[in-house]
């Protein structure tokens, strides 16, 4: 392609330039060349006039589109900023909604001139005879837009979906929150949050009892026998009908918790003893074993005992036997003598 | 854990202060100063809320450093000034027992109380001292108390039955050897006994 175009250019060249400089001439004086006829030479400088009109209109509108797609993007970076801080104080609600109310309506009126261009552009192709250069420029441009489009939008994508998720988390902790501080009047958030309400003024004298005691009574909710309440100055009688019956349920819960407690240790003890019972038996019968192996060896030793008694009674009765043999053998010899001498 | 104070109130319809009828507190480990303000604070706390505790209902309120536990049962309320380690359990049986004892005591002449009674209970003042300990009060706690104990002798039991097993088992190894020992050597002496007609 490159080649053919090489050779193209090399080829085309002047007349390209004339009508590049025709077209010059008469974007400078357009008013007098536009009633110039153009005739059948006009036919070629035309196509290059109107090509170059086409041309620098679609570039006016692709920067046009580009800066609207950069300026969006600024936008969008500063709403995400804003959804980034997940505080429960200051909640920029509303200036995040007019953010991305405005960003939607831009990313949208976006689209629809990026659909315009790339329409005038296919229309321009079609009706006038431009260059492979310049539709494949166009082609480029209109896709790189689109791409920038598509960046933004998924970028605006997540934004949104982290300002829902700090949303939940922020309903979460308001629920905490609101649940302890609708029973004390001391909590910071009292002020912030109109959840909780505030004690009437019209009890001064037990009011700072109940302060002092709804203060710390949110430090007794989450423990583990729970028990803890705060005194029916706060808030509405009902809400504390509704925590009397609980406390009463959670003595009872705490009691029978209790009992099942002690109900499981005996059961373990239990367990302990019959483990232990086994484990005597075993080690009795280990016992028993040796007991058999003492015997054993009792009954060895008696028997070797009574072998080597015998043996010495053996032993000391040969020494008798031969000093009778060598008394047979001393008479022999006493005989041998007597024959001999 | 440390009980500070018991009352024993009346409680009377809303619109009346509770009326005192016994009162043992312990403010021994308060400055000399401060003891006689701590029983009017421990008075005034204790009137209001007893007010405030609807009858049946038990009730826990946190009171500065002290947890403040009251028991209503039919007009007759119970107060109870623990510090935050006190069991609540305990405390309420401690109530519960209070309670009944009053009525085992005074029957019905509390109804009538219009003032604060200025007469010590004795029974009051030797709950404050004995019920220090939350065990004594909450017997589900003392059995719990005592099962682990015995729990733990148990697990020292299970040890060293542990170890004697493994004593025993050395022993029939040593015994298995002596055995094999003996036998040997019985069997040697029958070899020296059997072949001596040479010698």
């Amino acid at each position: 392609m490159q080649a053919r175009h090489g050779q193209s250019s090399y080829r085309d060249r002047t007349d390209e330039f004339f009508g590049v400089v025709e077209s010059r001439r008469r974007s400078i004086a357009p008013a007098a060349e536009n009633n110039v006829p153009h005739g059948g030479g006009g036919g070629r400088r035309e196509d290059p006039r109107s090509a170059a009109a086409n041309q620098s209109e679609f570039s006016k509108r692709a920067s046009l589109i580009g800066l609207a797609i950069h300026q969006t993007s600024q936008k969008l970076s500063k709403l995400a900023q804003l959804a980034k801080r997940s505080s429960v104080f200051d909640d920029p609600t509303r200036e995040i909604q007019e953010l991305t109310v405005v960003i939607k309506q831009e990313i949208s009126g976006l689209n629809g001139a990026l659909l315009d261009l790339q329409a005038v552009r296919n229309s321009h192709n079609d009706e006038s005879n431009i260059s492979r250069d310049t539709t494949t420029h166009s082609a480029t441009v209109v896709d790189d837009l689109k791409n920038r489009l598509m960046d933004t939008t998924k970028e605006f994508k997540d934004v949104l979906t982290l300002r829902t998720e700090n949303m939940k988390i922020q309903e979460d902790r308001m629920k905490k929150f609101s649940l302890i501080s609708s029973k004390e009047s001391a909590n910071p958030f009292v002020r912030q949050r109109p959840l909780a309400s505030k004690p009437s003024p019209s009890q001064p004298a037990p009011l700072p009892w109940a302060n002092g005691s709804s203060s710390s009574s949110s430090q007794i909710v989450p423990s583990r026998q729970g028990e803890a309440e705060s005194s029916p100055l706060l808030q509405q009688s009902q809400q504390q009908q509704q925590h009397m019956v609980p406390l009463q349920d959670t003595y009872m819960q705490s009691r029978a918790e209790a009992l099942h407690n002690v109900e499981s240790t005996i059961h373990e003890l239990g367990n302990i003893f019959t483990q232990l019972a086994t484990m005597v038996s075993q080690q009795g019968e280990i016992a028993i074993r040796i007991d058999q192996n003492m015997e054993d060896t009792l009954a060895n030793v008696e028997g070797a005992q009574s072998q080597l008694a015998r043996y010495l009674n053996s032993i000391s009765s040969n020494r008798w036997l031969m000093i009778k043999i060598f008394f047979v053998l001393i008479a022999f010899l006493m005989v041998f003598l007597f024959f001999v001498a | 854990m440390k009980i500070t104070a018991l009352l024993v109130l009346k409680a009377a319809p809303e619109t009346t202060d509770p009326v005192i009828l016994a009162n043992a507190s312990d403010v021994s480990h308060f400055g000399y100063f401060q003891r006689s303000s701590v029983k009017e604070f421990v008075v005034f706390v204790g009137r209001t809320v007893a007010s405030r505790t609807p009858p049946s209902q038990r009730q826990s309120v946190q009171h500065e450093e002290y947890k403040v536990h009251a028991y209503n049962r039919n007009g007759l309320c119970a107060v109870g000034f623990m510090d935050d380690h006190y069991p609540v359990r305990s405390a309420f049986s401690l109530l519960n027992q209070v309670i009944d004892e009053y009525h085992k005591s005074f029957g019905e002449t509390w109804r009538s109380a219009k003032e604060d009674s200025a007469q010590p209970w004795p029974y009051l003042a030797d709950a404050l001292t004995k019920f220090q300990d939350p065990a004594e009060a909450d017997k589900l706690l003392k059995i719990q108390r005592e099962l682990d104990e015995t729990k733990i002798i148990l697990h020292k039991t299970i040890d060293s039955v542990l170890a004697r097993g493994e004593k025993l088992d050395s022993l029939v190894e040593k015994s298995s050897d002596l055995s094999m020992a003996s036998q040997m050597f019985y069997k040697q002496a029958k070899k020296t006994n059997s072949c001596c007609t040479i010698l």
